[in-house]
């Protein structure tokens, strides 16, 4: 057993467990965080997805060991970033998810691309979902709330729009 | 370091492989040693000649910094992977998708030993045992003259395992070429590279250069061994296709000239296509779409309390074997555990099953499958109770495995149960189909096969149990019918219905695979036996062995149709895979031979179907429900006799329709608004025919496009008791709350009841309050499958709302002393009948505010879903149809499938809700699309193969279809009264044949066997051309 310190969504956490304990059990598990969900646990299909100082990684893949000072932004932790809301308007507005299992994880992988590419195309939407997995959709209302939530962040921000 | 960390230590870097190999059994290293904090391996620097990249690289950063490797670094993983994946760890795991790139690069690393840092080639390095560090890899400059390909060849389109990958680099002087690298590895292929192929390139031009010979030689060099997914032969072949390719542009062999008869335009139905931007104001937000991506929403498994139990099943392991002992002492006395739960603890009876009960809840006296439940175990933490599992002692005494259905039909073959294998057997025989196919014009046959599909739901069955002080019993687990499983659970639990709740919703995701009982016998046997609450989510890897999946299907169909086209008679033998227990298998087989024919006349008729138990998992219901498994067969038939007959796909079909109104396949009444000629019509307009066929411009691929139809039943059918329900009732805080006992499965329940209440009443969607998916709180419904929900919300709807708005405009006359007649409700309450304004004279809430908490109105309803008239066997009544459109591009490198657009034409009468009819419609076609290209579960000898999904290739958002649409005719002929139909399992039906008649169309052959295998591409593709 260790003592590990990391923030989750801004609160600094301490706690005890095992190196090589999975994020996704420290969230699930020990601290009740169960927005994080967890589908296949070894890294094979996003549902898990958390911001680790900003980029995005599977919870399930990162261990106790790897966390040490780090930052974690989760689902309930993208409250605080401001776009987050018309993200999630955005996606909900094309009826993006049905059981929506794979929903966090999701908008999570998106707001990761969008912040560092805000003029993201549908090629590279797609590319940036690839790791996420959805059973009940078949993507296309993911794609067009994604599309969405790009134009909205584009027009926040000023971008200009990606070339045809 | 890993030297003075000790035996079994392992280095670390990203360490995203680690999980993998540790679920796949590996050892967990006693010490793990953490790199990440070495500076020196860090960066990517331009050297004299070359670039520098510190092994703790992450992917991610060097698909940012060095631009030569980025589109290969973008075929590893998915995103988060490559954010913490590192390059050194790529290179060291040796199964690394980019090392053969970085072979035919020359790279070198730079690596440390006990001894010394040095620097060495890559491949030397692959070949050394000594243990190193590896500190950078150091890439040379491409020549200025080159060409250079690489190709990752995996199981889907993206986030692969890697089938093969190979690399080719040419550099030139002059024309002629100087030196040549070709390379492969990926996967089960050791990283290699093909030194006598290079030497054979060099010193040519491109021109000059044999490139068959090129190819023959790369598939006699490389060393692929084959594994159960993909031969040695079909690496060999698929790397010299890519690498021929890649480096000449070139292939073995030319395609193949195929011709298509397009189908003559006709007058197209009046269809909308749907979309938020078609059809704005019927477009509505989902009320549960924001608390489930903002995480708000707690699904079952994630309720949390403090001091709940943890639980873990202990499975058989074993597909077939007697249980001798069960001795569970030692788990019992280990700290922290609250209780052991074996068949000794189960008061009732220990069996289940929705029609018949064939299953235990814990194994007594054998066990039948691999994922069968022994005993369970409640502790204080997951730890503890993985720990008292191993603790469980079982003796087995081994039976022999049953792993065929069709062997385990043969006398002799050890029974999986007391009886024989023949789970169930149906025959139907009409006319003379011998005498038909000895005078038929032309006869087709083949033995399609359909696959062992998972349902794939993203949250794994799970929930918790709360016992009560009334010595009954709370289940909180994802389900698709609550009363079921309640009247499932007392069985088993000794305990009466009224003392049992059951809660269903919301899940994530079902699909047919959480309509029998998942984990809720042995989490309320757990929760009884500790007093306790307990709590459980499968782990994906138990999930896959315990759940039920779709009966694999073996269909041998000959048809027979005489020179116009016409069908004469059609012969079809069907074995399915029973699997260990019955479940709804025997339905489903029924069902599938109920669609035998599809929309079709047939005057001759042979149908036999049987269902063989094995030891292989178990199987059920899964939406298509053997329907979409029998019209992959059917419709692959239209499309060959049209060939035949030299006939267009919809004229073909055309000539054998069913007249609207006539008798039903086993001659039942059938409801009306068939939609038959209309959906052909559509299909026949669809612009996807006018899409340009044959060759892709590099000679990759070749396109196809192909349809196929859907005609498929609504609910149970005639045999099996079904019964809708719901009720209406005003809350004391103003909310229309609309009770139902179905399930939020995902399909969007809510928005399907709100509409239909708001359109019954006259109210606004947003007055009315779902209540749903809790035996205490709805009145049955029946269950949430069979396409019957649909039904079920709009029907109760329809009957209950006469009585509640006379109860309700009552109310408001007392209240607001005024005839009831002359009130009626609107958005937000009740309004004058005479004013224009619509707006409410009083609130709801005000409304129920002044009422007494008995005067509040309420009206329950429950009717029989609709049946057809015939009962000697299982019959539906409404059946809906639609049309698919498939258009697809075949690699003729690899021979892999993409689908490029897929279209469906529906026609089910109303739509209650316009996005959630789009994405049930869309989410089954991308399904259908998986059992087509990608899924099947391996099993052998009994032994479950595929563990989770680094196998098992559910489609990836890079897989489903560049482009689709979705059309809807809505309406209705005069008279019918059945309202909106189902479409849960609609779009799933016609998906395998669309696909398979579109690789027919542009190859010139049929596949039958699914998930598709590249390699039968590949073959049918080389006896033609």
């Amino acid at each position: 057993m260790s003592e590990i310190t990391f923030a989750l969504n801004g609160e600094a956490i301490s706690i005890s467990t095992a190196p090589d304990t999975p994020l996704v059990d420290i969230l699930r598990e020990h601290l009740f965080a169960t927005e994080t969900k967890l589908a296949c646990g070894i890294g094979r299909c996003g549902a898990c997805a958390v911001l680790v100082d900003g980029r995005l990684m599977n919870a399930c893949l990162v261990r106790a060991f790897q966390l040490a000072d780090k930052k974690i932004v989760t689902a309930r932790g993208l409250d605080a970033v401001p776009e987050a809301a018309m993200v999630r308007e955005a996606l909900a507005a094309e009826s993006a998810f049905q059981c929506g299992y794979c929903a966090p994880g999701f908008t999570l992988a998106l707001i990761a691309l969008l912040r560092d590419h805000p003029d993201a195309d549908g090629r590279q939407i797609r590319t940036a979902l690839e790791g996420n997995i959805c059973r009940c959709t078949g993507y296309g209302s993911i794609i067009r709330g994604a599309l969405r939530a790009a134009e909205a962040w584009r027009q926040r921000h000023g971008v200009p729009l990606p070339k045809p | 370091m890993s030297a003075a960390a000790g035996a079994g230590s392992r280095l670390a870097a990203g360490s995203t492989a680690l999980q993998a190999d540790w679920v796949r059994g590996r050892a967990r290293p006693s010490t793990l040693v953490d790199l990440t904090s070495l500076e020196g391996l860090r960066g990517i620097d331009q050297f004299e000649g070359g670039t520098r990249i510190g092994a703790l690289t992450t992917l991610a950063d060097i698909a940012r910094g060095v631009p030569s490797l980025a589109p290969i670094i973008g075929e590893i993983a998915g995103p988060a992977v490559r954010n913490q994946g590192t390059i050194g760890g790529n290179i060291a795991w040796r199964a690394g998708c980019l090392v053969p790139a970085l072979l035919v690069r020359d790279a070198r690393l730079e690596i440390e030993t006990p001894a010394s840092v040095e620097e060495t080639d890559l491949s030397a390095w692959l070949g050394r045992a000594e243990p190193s560090l590896i500190r950078a890899i150091l890439l040379p400059t491409l020549p200025d003259r080159h060409r250079w390909t690489f190709r990752k060849i995996g199981l889907r389109a993206a986030f692969s395992p890697s089938v093969i990958n190979v690399a080719g680099l040419i550099g030139f002087d002059g024309e002629r070429i100087r030196m040549a690298r070709l390379a492969a590895g990926g996967g089960v292929v050791a990283p290699q590279r093909l030194d006598e192929s290079e030497a054979g390139l060099v010193g040519r031009t491109l021109a000059e250069t044999d490139w068959q010979d090129v190819h023959r030689r790369i598939e006699a060099e490389l060393e692929a061994p084959g594994d159960r997914v993909r031969s040695g032969r079909y690496r060999r072949r698929v790397a010299a296709n890519a690498l021929v390719h890649g480096l000449s542009g070139k292939l073995p062999s030319g395609p193949a000239r195929i011709e298509r008869r397009n189908p003559k335009p006709a007058s197209p139905p009046d269809e909308i296509r749907l979309s938020r931007e078609q059809l704005a104001d019927r477009w509505f937000v989902r009320p549960d779409l924001q608390p489930k991506i903002s995480g708000e929403l707690a699904y079952m498994t994630d309720h949390r309390e403090p001091g709940m139990l943890v639980a873990r099943i202990l499975r058989a392991g074993l597909p077939h074997a007697r249980i001798l002992s069960i001795d569970i002492a030692a788990a019992e006395a280990l700290p922290g555990v609250a209780a052991v739960v074996t068949h000794r603890d189960i008061e009732g009876r220990n069996a289940f099953g929705i029609v018949v009960q064939d299953q235990p809840a814990l194994c007594h006296d054998k066990v039948r499958y691999a994922g069968d439940a022994i005993a369970a175990v409640a502790a204080l933490d997951a730890a503890t109770a993985e720990h008292a599992l191993a603790l469980i002692e079982v003796e087995f005494e081994l039976l022999p495995v049953v792993s065929d259905p069709l062997a385990a039909l043969e006398a002799g073959a050890p029974p999986v149960h007391g009886r024989g294998n023949l789970q169930r057997e149906l025959a139907l025989d009409r006319g003379d189909v011998e005498a038909a196919f000895r005078t038929a014009d032309h006869v087709v046959e083949d033995v399609y096969v359909t696959p062992r599909q998972m349902h794939g739901f993203m949250e794994t069955e799970g929930g918790y149990a709360v016992p009560t002080a009334e010595g009954g019993i709370e289940v909180f687990v994802g389900g698709q019918h609550g009363r079921r499983d309640r009247l499932q659970l007392s069985r088993i639990l000794a305990v009466p219905e009224e003392k049992i709740r059951v809660v269903t919703s919301p899940t994530g995701g079902a699909f047919g695979g959480k309509d029998e009982l998942t984990v809720q016998p042995a989490l309320a046997l757990l929760a009884m036996k500790s007093g306790r609450k307990v709590r459980m989510h499968l782990s994906r890897a138990d999930s896959v062995l315990a759940g039920i999946k779709r009966n694999p299907m073996r269909i041998r169909m000959k048809t027979a149709v005489d020179r116009s086209g016409r069908l004469l008679a059609q012969e079809v033998d069907l074995v399915a895979d029973g699997g260990a227990y019955a479940s709804l298998s025997p339905s489903v087989l029924e069902t599938a031979l109920e669609h035998a024919c599809g929309p079709y006349v047939v005057p001759n008729i042979k149908t036999r179907g049987r269902l063989g138990s094995t030891n292989n998992g178990t199987c059920g219901a899964f939406r298509g429900f053997g329907a979409n498994e029998m019209s992959f067969a059917v419709e692959c038939q239209m499309d060959r006799l049209a060939a035949a007959c030299g006939l267009d796909p919809i004229e073909i079909r055309r000539r054998n329709l069913r007249a609207p109104g006539s008798p039903g396949y086993f001659g039942q009444a059938v409801a009306p608004t068939e939609r038959l000629s209309e959906m052909l019509d559509a299909a026949a307009n669809s612009a996807l025919w006018r899409e340009p066929s044959g060759c892709a411009p590099d000679g990759s691929e070749v396109y196809g496009v192909g349809m196929a139809f859907n005609y498929q039943g609504n609910g149970l059918g005639t045999l099996p008791p079904d019964f809708g329900g719901g009720s209406l009732r005003l809350a004391g805080d103003g909310a229309i709350e609309a009770l139902y006992g179905l399930d939020d499965i995902g399909q969007g329940l809510i928005p399907a009841v709100q509409s239909a209440v708001a359109s019954s009443l006259g109210c606004g969607r947003s007055d009315v309050r779902v209540i749903f998916g809790d035996t205490d709180a709805a009145p049955d419904s029946g269950s949430t499958t069979a396409s019957r929900g649909t039904h079920v919300v709009w029907q109760a709807a329809n009957l209950a709302a006469p009585g509640f708005s006379g109860q309700l405009l009552a109310c408001a006359g007392r209240v607001l002393r005024r005839e009831p007649e002359l009130l009626e409700i609107v958005e937000g309450g009740v309004a004058d009948k005479g004013s224009n304004s619509l707006e409410p004279i009083i609130h709801f809430a005000d409304l129920a505010v002044a009422l007494e908490a008995d005067e509040l109105p309420a009206e329950t309803v429950s009717f029989p879903f609709p049946k057809s008239d015939y009962v000697a066997g299982n019959a539906r009544y409404i059946l809906i149809s639609g049309a698919t459109l498939a258009r697809i591009a075949v690699s003729r490198i690899t021979g892999q499938v993409r689908v490029l657009d897929l279209h469906m034409h529906t026609a089910a009468g109303p739509m209650l809700d316009v996005a959630s009819y789009l994405g049930q419609i869309e989410g089954a076609m991308v399904q259908g699309l998986g059992l087509t290209l990608l899924e099947d579960t391996l099993i052998a000898e009994g032994q479950t193969l595929t563990r989770n999904l680094d196998s098992y290739m559910l489609p990836s958002i890079q897989d489903a279809p560049a482009r689709t649409a979705v059309f809807a005719l809505e309406d209705l002929d005069p008279g019918d009264t059945l309202g909106p139909r189902g479409i849960g399992e609609l779009g799933i039906g016609a998906v395998a044949p669309a696909i398979a008649n579109a690789i027919a169309d542009a190859i010139g052959a049929w596949p039958a066997i699914t998930p598709i295998a590249p390699e039968a591409v590949l073959d049918m593709m080389d006896r033609r051309s």
